[in-house]
C-alpha cells in the first residue's frame, strides 16, 4: 500500500477517521429514525388512529425513512469496506460497529417503508394502535397494575416463607423428612400453573365452599407454586455456603437452628437475591393466568383488563396497554437484578458491603 | 453428671475409635488419654487421620465405633447434650471459618450472646479482652475480608477462647497462611500453652511441636505409631515409620 505524504502517523490518523465516519453514519441513521419518527408522529398526533396512517405516508416521514436508509447504507459501505485496513484493534471494532448499526438502521427503515404500503396497513394500524381506546380505560389499567403487583407480591411473600421451610426440609439428613418436601416441590414444578390455579380453585376451594375470593385464591396458588421454585433457590443458596461455616457455628455450641438463623441463612440470602428476583419477575408475568378463574371488575389485573377490553371492542390496542403495564413493572426489576449481579460478580459487594 | 469411666481423671479419653468414610478406613482403633494441662501435638503424613482424630474429639466427625469421653462424660452417648458440651471445647480451623457477614466483634460475641446468654455489654467486654490478648482489639469494627490470614486466624483463636473452653483443638491452623504470617499465630498459641491451656494441636510445624508440645503423637495410616516426649521422639525415634516421616519433614 502506498502511503500518502506526511509520514506514518498522518496515514494512521487518516485511516482511523474512516472508522469514525462509519460509526457516526450508522448511529446517525438509528438516531434519525427514532427521533425523527417520534417528532413526526407526535406532531401528526397519535389519536385518532387515522392520523397515524396519514402521518406514515406523509412527506416528512418519507424523508426521515430515506435519510435513515442513506445513512445506514453509508455506515454499511464504509464500515465493512475499511475494517480490515484499520491500524488498531479499537479502530477495527469502531468500523465494525458502524457497519452493524448501519444494517440495523437500514433494516428498520426498509421494514417501515414496506409495511406502510402493504394492503392491510390501515387495518393493522386501526386494530393495534387505536390509542383513543387506551385513553378511555387508563384508570382501569392503573388499577390493574396495582392488582398485578399485589398478586405477585402476595404470592412471592407466601412463596418465600414456604420455600424457606421446604428448603430446610429438603436439606434434612433424614430421608423421611426429605421425601414429602421433595414430592411437593416436584409436583408443583412438574405441573402447569394454569392447571394448579384451575384445579385448586374449582376442585378444592369452590367445591368446599371456602370463603375465599378468586383474588385470594390466586395469591394462594401463586404462593404454593412460587414456594416450590423458591425452595430450590434457597436450597442451592444454603448449600453454596462453605461447610466450615456451620462447623464453626456448631463448635461454638450453637444448635442447628441457631447456626441456620445467625450464620448460614444471612449469607445464603445475599447469594440468592438475584435468582429470587428472577423468580419474582416470572411470577409477575404468571399473574396473568389468573384471568382464567374469572375475576370481578375491580380485581382484574393488567392482562385481564386488556383481554376484556378486546372482547368489547374487537380491537387489539388494549393488549398494547397491558404490555406497557408489564414492562413498566419488570424492566426496572430486570435492571436492578443485572446491576446487582454485576456488583456481586465483581466482588465489590462481596459478603461485606450490602 | 455421672463419670462414665472413673479412675484416670484424664480430660479427654478416646476408647477404641474407628472411623470409616464409606469404605475408607481412616481411624483404625485409637486409644488415647489426654490429661488436663497437656499440649498434645499430633504429626504424621497427610491422610494419616490426624485431622479426623482431632475432629472426633468434639464430634464434628462421629466415630463409626468407639467411645469419646470428655471431662468424665461420654459424649458419644446420644443422650449427651452435644451443643452444651461443645461450649467447653474450642476449635480453630485451617480455613479460619470466621463469619464473613459479621464484624470481628460480632464474630466473637455472637456465641456469647446466643449460647452463653450474656448480655450485650458483658459479651462485648469479654470479647474485647480476648481480642486484646491476641492483639486484634483495634480491628473490632472491621469485617474478616479486610484482614490478613494471620489476623483472621488470631481472631478465630480469640473467638474460641471467649467461650472459656477447657480444651482447645487446633486443626492445621497455619497451613493456609503465607509463610510470614505463621509466626504471629504460633506465638498466640505458645502464649496460650504457657497459661496452662489443655491443647490438641495437629500441625506440620515441627519447630512448634518440639518447642511448645509437652507430648507428641505420630500417626500413620489411621494408627498412633509413636507417643512420647517431643524432644525424645525427634532425637531418637523408635519406629521405622516415624524415622521415615521425620526424614522427609526435617
Amino acid at each position: 500500500m502506498t502511503r500518502p505524504a506526511g509520514g506514518f502517523q498522518a496515514w494512521l490518523d487518516e485511516q482511523t477517521k474512516l472508522s469514525l465516519a462509519a460509526v457516526l453514519a450508522g448511529a446517525a441513521g438509528i438516531l434519525v429514525l427514532i427521533v425523527g419518527s417520534a417528532i413526526v408522529f407526535t406532531t401528526g398526533g397519535l389519536t385518532p388512529y387515522e392520523s397515524i396512517i396519514k402521518t406514515s405516508h406523509s412527506g416528512a416521514q418519507t424523508a426521515v425513512l430515506f435519510l435513515t436508509l442513506l445513512l445506514g447504507a453509508i455506515g454499511i459501505a464504509l464500515g465493512f469496506s475499511v475494517y480490515r485496513r484499520m491500524p488498531t484493534k479499537a479502530a477495527r471494532e469502531t468500523a465494525i460497529s458502524g457497519g452493524a448499526l448501519g444494517v440495523q438502521a437500514a433494516a428498520l427503515a426498509g421494514l417501515f417503508l414496506w409495511v406502510r404500503d402493504i394492503e392491510k396497513f390501515d387495518l393493522l394500524v386501526r386494530q393495534n394502535f387505536s390509542f383513543e381506546i387506551l385513553g378511555e380505560i387508563a384508570p382501569e389499567f392503573l388499577n390493574g397494575g396495582k392488582n398485578t403487583v399485589l398478586l405477585a407480591a402476595g404470592g412471592e411473600l407466601l412463596g418465600i416463607i414456604l420455600g424457606l421451610v421446604l428448603a430446610m426440609l429438603v436439606l434434612s439428613k433424614r430421608a423421611v423428612v426429605r421425601a414429602p418436601a421433595r414430592a411437593y416441590i416436584n409436583f408443583f414444578r412438574g405441573t402447569p400453573l394454569i392447571w394448579q390455579l384451575s384445579f385448586i380453585y374449582a376442585g378444592i376451594i369452590l367445591t368446599s365452599r371456602l370463603p375465599i375470593s378468586v383474588y385470594q385464591a390466586g395469591i394462594f396458588v401463586l404462593g404454593l407454586n412460587a414456594g416450590a421454585y423458591s425452595a430450590e433457590i434457597f436450597r442451592a443458596g444454603i448449600q453454596s455456603i462453605e461447610r466450615g461455616q456451620i462447623e464453626a457455628a456448631r463448635s461454638l455450641g450453637m444448635t442447628y437452628l441457631q447456626a441456620m438463623r445467625y450464620i448460614i441463612l444471612p449469607q445464603a440470602f445475599r447469594r440468592v437475591i438475584p435468582p429470587l428476583t428472577n423468580e419474582f419477575i416470572i411470577l409477575i408475568k404468571d399473574t396473568s393466568l389468573i384471568v382464567f378463574l374469572g375475576l370481578t371488575e375491580g380485581q382484574r389485573e393488567l392482562f385481564g383488563i386488556g383481554r376484556d377490553a378486546y372482547s368489547e371492542t374487537f380491537n387489539a390496542t388494549p393488549y398494547i396497554g397491558s404490555v406497557l403495564g408489564y414492562l413498566a413493572i419488570t424492566l426496572p426489576l430486570i435492571r436492578a437484578v443485572t446491576a446487582l449481579e454485576r456488583k456481586l460478580r465483581s466482588g465489590l459487594t462481596g459478603i461485606v458491603g450490602m | 453428671m455421672t463419670a462414665s469411666t472413673p479412675g484416670t481423671g484424664a480430660l479427654v479419653q478416646l476408647q477404641g475409635i474407628h472411623k470409616y468414610f464409606g469404605d475408607l478406613h481412616v481411624l483404625k482403633g485409637i486409644d488415647l488419654e489426654v490429661e488436663a494441662g497437656t499440649v498434645l501435638v499430633v504429626i504424621g503424613p497427610s491422610g494419616s487421620g490426624k485431622s479426623t482424630l482431632l475432629r472426633t474429639i468434639n464430634l464434628l466427625e462421629e466415630p463409626t465405633m468407639g467411645k469419646v469421653i470428655f471431662d468424665g462424660v461420654e459424649i458419644t452417648d446420644i443422650r449427651t447434650n452435644l451443643d452444651e458440651l461443645r461450649t467447653n471445647i474450642g476449635i480453630v480451623f485451617q480455613a479460619f471459618n470466621l463469619f464473613p457477614h459479621k464484624k470481628i466483634i460480632d464474630n466473637v460475641t455472637i456465641a456469647l450472646r446466643k449460647v452463653r446468654k450474656l448480655d450485650e455489654a458483658e459479651a462485648t467486654e469479654r470479647a474485647m479482652a480476648e481480642l486484646k490478648r491476641v492483639g486484634m482489639d483495634h480491628k473490632a469494627q472491621n469485617y474478616p475480608s479486610q484482614l490478613s490470614g494471620g489476623q483472621q486466624q488470631r481472631i478465630a483463636i480469640a473467638r474460641a477462647l471467649a467461650m472459656r473452653p477447657k480444651l482447645m483443638l487446633f486443626d492445621e491452623v497455619t497451613s493456609a497462611l503465607d509463610p510470614e504470617l505463621v509466626k504471629e499465630v504460633l506465638d498466640a498459641m505458645k502464649a496460650l500453652a504457657q497459661e496452662g491451656m489443655t491443647m490438641v494441636v495437629v500441625t506440620h510445624e515441627m519447630g512448634f511441636a518440639r518447642e511448645v508440645g509437652s507430648r507428641l503423637l505420630v500417626m500413620d495410616d489411621g494408627k498412633i505409631v509413636e507417643d512420647g516426649v517431643p524432644r525424645e521422639i525427634f532425637e531418637n525415634p523408635r519406629e521405622e515409620r516415624t524415622k521415615s516421616f521425620l526424614s522427609h519433614v526435617l
